[in-house]
């Protein structure tokens, strides 16, 4: 994952949202550590984090924002997704009233957030399948709707948590035109060019 | 420790039967292994072992990871922690046992305790000089409970209600389940899980008791996450649940501004906006470089000021700033804060990310095992702060945070209706 020398190096801020006891800080500390604890500590307003990531002969580095779930906690979300290129939207599989809370994060930053912003629709915890509440294919039908990327995850056994990652950063490398720049976005170097102008792409 | 020092002080104030459980293993008698362990300067050449880092258990038995230069810190602050026991009983020698107990002049904002002009006694306001001097370089951890209870009002508050009250409140949250509960339940794994006391089975319930008590004795508040990092930092200082509990109650209905953890946050919202004010005044550069990146200061401060520094600072660190915090009022949240920029001043303005901007404080905060560096930016180098004064810019940020998170329910749920 170590950039290479003389690579472009491409910041970009990432905000996680979802409802509390999704994982999302796990899902975080899996990407960025590689590890998983049974009890990660409570989130309070947010927790930031860095990680680079390089697709190709590209780097992106992640400026990662992990919210705190509580429902209270709602209000200061604005200040963590203002000018966010992308959003991971996390719910609990296992826990379909964090399903319909996921949706209204959906639904809020499409409203309120960059129009740019690349998003994830991220079903946490896919190792406790025996409980699962949400089933994936409905999860997949409401991601294809709404212009989301989805997969199923698992911060304890690490599935496809390095792959929503890689996907976000890929979209982001391929998605975006010079003159289109989404705020927080920032490009280092020499910024008008390799911007690959393609249209961006929803599944 | 002051274990040795301390003459059983504690344990004679206060009636058994209404203590409920002990946290038994008082950390500031409890030696640890790395108490004793001194490092000598590496000679040129190894200068990489300043960077080797410890896991080691720090003075109220956290485990925390750091380096040999931390590690030397402690052990600084531990013997002025004796030194400063020992100005504490020197006083007690000459002022008399529990002098600060006595009436003094408030400097909390708050009404109670207050004592009227007419009445004032030269004595009474030379009290409290020393007093706030002397706290301001720390309370000795064994007098903590009671010089907290004392200051903040706590006590006066207890006082107000039948003896039993705590003990019936708890009898009445038996066996009820509420949101609130259900939230408690699902942080006490994850309130410190890196203490072993909070990560016992005794020490979570006793910290579930104080959090699910409080969420019946105020239910607008109910629970909020982060008041569990608060309350079991309190638990260890206090020894007591109960006392815990009537800290925990002072500081949400008298020593912090409302709303800071009810339903939107609003008080907290409040606290950011003045926050904000005070950066730019107090620290012009940092807070104009800030802004031209981009940066929202409260992207930091909140959990700063959620968790009252428990979540940021090192644990001794903390509590030195609650000594203050309970005596002074919430304006000292505002001093601390500031410092934490101020002190890297320099090298917050030659960055140009906003990842550096972060990394930088908190290392700096997780770092900072010398209160008395901290304390003494936060009130000698921020300069003075009249209660006043933040109390008229908290009032005009009220109207303009309830503005706000008025437009933003009106729009939330037009998408509601929308969708």
């Amino acid at each position: 994952m170590a950039a290479n020398p003389g690579n472009k190096i491409r910041n970009a801020k990432l905000v996680l949202l979802g409802d509390v006891g999704t994982g999302k800080s796990s899902l975080v500390l899996r990407f960025v550590k590689g590890q998983f604890v049974e009890f990660q500590e409570s989130t309070i307003g947010a927790a930031f984090f860095s990680q680079t990531l390089a697709v190709n002969d590209e780097t992106v580095k992640f400026e990662i924002w992990d919210t705190a779930g509580q429902e209270r906690y709602h209000s200061l979300a604005p200040m963590y997704y203002r000018g966010a290129a992308a959003a991971i939207v996390v719910y609990d599989i296992t826990n379909a009233a964090s399903f319909t809370r996921a949706k209204k994060w959906v639904q809020e930053l499409q409203a309120q957030g960059n129009p740019n912003t690349i998003m994830a629709l991220a079903g946490n915890k896919a190792d406790m399948v025996e409980a699962r509440q949400v089933p994936a294919e409905e999860a997949k039908t409401y991601a294809q709707e709404n212009g989301l990327f989805f997969m199923e995850t698992s911060a304890k056994t690490a599935i496809n948590v390095n792959d929503v990652f890689h996907e976000i950063a890929k979209r982001l490398l391929q998605g975006q035109q010079a003159q289109d720049t989404p705020a927080g976005m920032v490009l280092n170097q020499r910024p008008a060019e390799r911007m690959v102008s393609s249209s961006s792409c929803c599944s | 420790m002051f274990g040795t020092q301390v003459r059983g002080v504690v344990e004679d104030d206060f009636n058994p039967r209404r203590r409920r459980t002990l946290w038994n293993t008082p950390a500031a008698s409890m030696p640890t292994t790395t108490h004793t362990i001194r490092y000598s300067t590496p000679r040129k050449g190894h200068a990489n072992a300043h960077q080797l880092l410890a896991k080691f258990e720090d003075l109220y038995g956290f485990m925390v990871e750091g380096n040999v230069d931390d590690v030397n810190v402690l052990n600084d602050v531990r013997e002025r922690m004796r030194e400063q026991g020992r100005v504490w009983w020197a006083l007690e020698a000459s002022k008399g046992a529990n002098w600060y107990l006595q009436p003094r002049i408030s400097s909390n904002g708050g009404s109670e305790g207050v004592i009227s002009v007419t009445s004032l006694k030269l004595s009474v306001l030379t009290n409290t000089i020393t007093l706030r001097r002397l706290i301001r370089k720390g309370v000795p951890p064994v007098l903590r409970p009671k010089v907290w209870l004392s200051v903040s009002g706590a006590a006066k508050k207890r006082s107000t209600v039948p003896e039993t009250y705590y003990d019936e409140l708890i009898r009445a949250t038996e066996g009820k389940t509420t949101p609130a509960t259900l939230q408690i339940d699902h942080d006490l794994p994850r309130t410190f899980p890196c203490h072993s006391w909070l990560n016992s089975e005794e020490g979570q319930a006793s910290l579930r008791r104080v959090l699910v008590g409080y969420s019946f004795r105020d239910s607008e508040v109910g629970y909020c996450q982060g008041l569990n990092y608060v309350a079991a930092l309190l638990l260890l200082v206090m020894k007591t649940e109960e006392d815990a509990f009537w800290m925990l109650a002072v500081l949400l209905e008298n020593v912090l501004v409302n709303d800071c953890y009810t339903d939107n946050l609003s008080g907290c919202h409040v606290e950011q906006r003045v926050f904000k004010d005070l950066l730019a005044k107090k620290c012009p550069r940092i807070a104009a470089h800030l802004e031209a990146m981009g940066f929202d200061v409260s992207l930091v401060a909140t959990e700063w000021f959620l968790c009252l520094f428990s979540k940021t600072l090192p644990s001794e660190t903390t509590l030195r700033v609650w000594d203050v915090l309970f005596n002074e009022g919430a304006k000292v949240l505002f001093h601390v804060a500031l410092a934490i920029f101020k002190m890297r001043e320099d090298d917050l303005l030659r960055i140009q990310h906003i990842g550096d901007v972060i990394d930088i404080l908190q290392t700096t905060a997780h770092h900072l095992y010398d209160p008395d560096e901290l304390l003494t930016f936060a009130f000698d180098k921020i300069g003075s702060m009249t209660t006043n004064t933040i109390t008229k810019e908290r009032k005009k940020q009220e109207t303009v945070v309830m503005a706000e998170l008025d437009q933003r329910i009106r729009r939330l749920s037009s998408l509601k209706m929308d969708g």
